[in-house]
């Protein structure tokens, strides 16, 4: 066979090239792309030099960030404390970042597939839970007692997470079915509650959680106002969740339960096994957005006397000398809800990529 | 019924049987007795029922009038009827419906295990039989997206196979099918046919029809239009509806 003679594809062009007929195409284009190139490498490089050449990091030298003119990072070095565990006690501090620890490990074992069965994901997070609480809360092992107004910071920011991640799913699950439901009955009632609670501004439901259900609920069932905030972000969080799955499992042809009726499967084997599965693959990015959202809507709660983490970084800045170096704080604020943020979407990636398997 | 059960005993029996999807009367009347080890083929224009009716057998649908024994057992709203029922009669769709987020051999496991609870090695063993069978074992390790229309509904009639049905129902199954890959499903029903399996196949492959049925249905607007042997009802149908519905599928 004569190989010349070969039809190739044709060759794609190379980054260099297409970046050039892309950018400097013409007389007007080059002028933009210059102009746009100039402006992009002063910022990167004022932000370059605010907050690493001309910038501060050690407390003791605060006196001289005025004069340096650039990021003042001795904020955080003195005050870094009040923002990862707000107004836990001092001499404590080592129970509130094991607590911290030991709750982002939970979080990131339960993202492998290993632990993905009712039961070792149980037990994961009781254990999790258990050694969370047992820490921040105290009163076993000689540790003393630390009740929920003082706990603070970070480590609240992890729990309010957790906690209503864990309380929500499965209930967002029992709401996706419940309005799915053959009966009538439930399906409307199920839809109802879901189409009432996302009426309601999360900050209605957070604050009639922690002010106005004592008044109401019988004293035995109040529990402490942390929990029912937590429980009243939970329904919130399971509402909107509930719709997701629900799309999730509108998606899947009936076929899918017939086939699995026709084999003898029962209603629970067909749910756990074909239609879940299938549910969470096909809703997964809106899945894991909400993920998102509720990470970040946790510093709502300060509005109910919560010290998360925004409002102890509000705390670090706000006395004496450092009420100038707020954006300091702030930035260090947001690279902590970035690093958890950006882990979770790219985590969601990674099991796109995973449950797509089989399908081209 | 009284006088099978001489010699033959009765797999499914209907008598009288109506159906609505509301103001539609989809089933009138069907009156249909199959017999242990035979073979019924189903034909009718679109919308004539047939793949409502056996959706019955199965109880995919409900019916409102009249009475179905499906092997002695009635259908009715009895719960537990409906599990001892469903797992002595399979059914293999025109859409495959295998699981798309299971493997092959998954597919073929998962009933046995949660339905029959046979351990993993046991229905494992079971199911490569029946790949072997369809002649497809060694895609089991494959996700039904891989494969091909006709190779995934050979996986679809072995995980039916699997539960080791006493009924094998068949909806259409070569209707989804590309061409060249209908015979490959029609020769896996055929061999079925021959080792005596009862079927009730509704389909329009007449060849398959003449070759293995021992009676051909013809349904019209939900009725039962005409019964007799694949050879009666090809040379000589009586009815004018079955006529022309003969007419229109063979021309080509």
């Amino acid at each position: 066979m004569d190989l010349a003679n070969i039809i190739q594809p044709p060759s794609t062009p190379s980054l260099l090239s297409r970046l050039r007929a892309n950018l400097f195409g013409n007389v007007l284009d080059s002028v933009v792309s210059i102009v746009c190139g100039v402006l992009l490498v002063m910022l990167v490089y004022s932000v370059i030099d605010w907050a690493f050449v001309s910038s501060i990091w050690r407390a003791e030298d605060e006196s001289l960030c005025k004069e340096a003119g650039g990021a003042c990072w001795s904020v955080i070095d003195a005050r870094h404390r009040i923002i990862f565990f707000g107004l836990f006690p001092y001499e404590e501090h080592w129970r509130s970042t094991l607590a911290c620890v030991v709750m982002t490990a939970t979080i990131v074992l339960s993202c492998f597939p290993w632990f993905w069965s009712a039961l070792r994901l149980s037990a994961l997070w009781l254990a999790g839970f258990g050694t969370f609480y047992i820490l921040m809360h105290g009163g076993l092992f000689g540790l003393s007692v630390i009740t929920p107004e003082r706990w603070g910071g970070l480590a609240l920011t992890i729990f309010i997470f957790a906690a209503v991640s864990i309380i929500g799913m499965p209930l967002s699950i029992l709401l996706a079915l419940g309005r799915r439901s053959k009966l009538p009955v439930i399906a409307k009632m199920v839809g109802l509650f879901i189409d009432f609670f996302r009426s309601l501004p999360l900050l209605t439901i957070l604050f009639t959680a922690a002010v106005i259900t004592p008044f109401v609920l019988p004293g035995w069932l109040q529990g402490d106002k942390l929990y029912r905030v937590i429980a009243g972000f939970a329904i919130f969080f399971a509402c909107y969740q509930a719709e997701n799955i629900r799309a999730g499992l509108q998606a899947i042809p009936a076929g899918q339960d017939e086939a699995g009726s026709t084999l003898g499967l029962s209603y629970w084997h067909r749910i756990s096994r074909i239609q879940l599965p299938q549910a969470f693959r096909n809703s997964l990015p809106a899945i894991v957005n909400q993920f998102v959202i509720t990470f970040k809507e946790t510093s709502i709660v300060t509005i109910v006397g919560f010290f998360e983490i925004l409002a102890s970084g509000a705390a670090a800045y706000g006395t004496g000398k450092w009420t100038v170096h707020y954006i300091e704080v702030y930035v260090f604020i947001g690279l902590i809800y970035f690093m958890f943020v950006f882990s979770l979407s790219r985590y969601g990636a990674y099991l796109e990529r995973k449950l797509r398997v089989g399908h081209g | 019924m009284a006088e099978n059960t001489s010699n033959t005993v009765t797999a499914v029996a209907m008598n009288s049987v109506n159906k609505w999807f509301d103001d539609f009367h989809v089933l009138k009347d069907i009156n249909l007795n199959v017999a242990d080890g035979e073979k019924v083929v189903i034909c009718g224009p679109s919308g004539s029922g047939k793949s409502t009716l056996i959706r019955c057998i199965c109880k995919l649908e409900d019916h409102q009038r009249g009475t179905i024994n499906v092997l002695g057992t009635e259908l009715n709203d009895d719960v537990s009827n409906i599990d001892e029922i469903r797992r002595e009669v399979g059914m293999v769709f025109q859409q495959f419906n295998l699981f798309p987020h299971m493997t092959v051999m998954e597919n073929c496991t998962l009933a046995q295990m949660l339905v029959r609870k046979k351990s993993r090695k046991e229905a494992e063993t079971i199911a490569m039989g029946f790949l072997e069978k369809v002649r497809i074992p060694e895609q089991a390790g494959k996700y039904p997206g891989e494969l091909s229309g006709g190779q995934q509904q050979r996986v679809a009639i072995a995980r039916s196979l699997c539960m080791n049905p006493k009924i094998l129902l068949f909806d259409e199954p070569t209707s989804a099918l590309d061409p060249e890959m209908i015979s490959e499903v029609l020769d896996v029903m055929v061999s079925l046919a021959e080792e005596g399996m009862t079927m009730i196949c509704v389909t329009h492959e007449m060849g398959f029809a003449r070759r293995v049925a021992d009676r051909v249905i013809f349904m019209d607007q939900g009725e039962i239009v005409e019964e007799n042997s694949p050879l009666e009802f090809f040379e000589n149908p009586v009815n004018e509806r079955t006529k022309l519905f003969l007419s229109q599928i063979l021309q080509h």
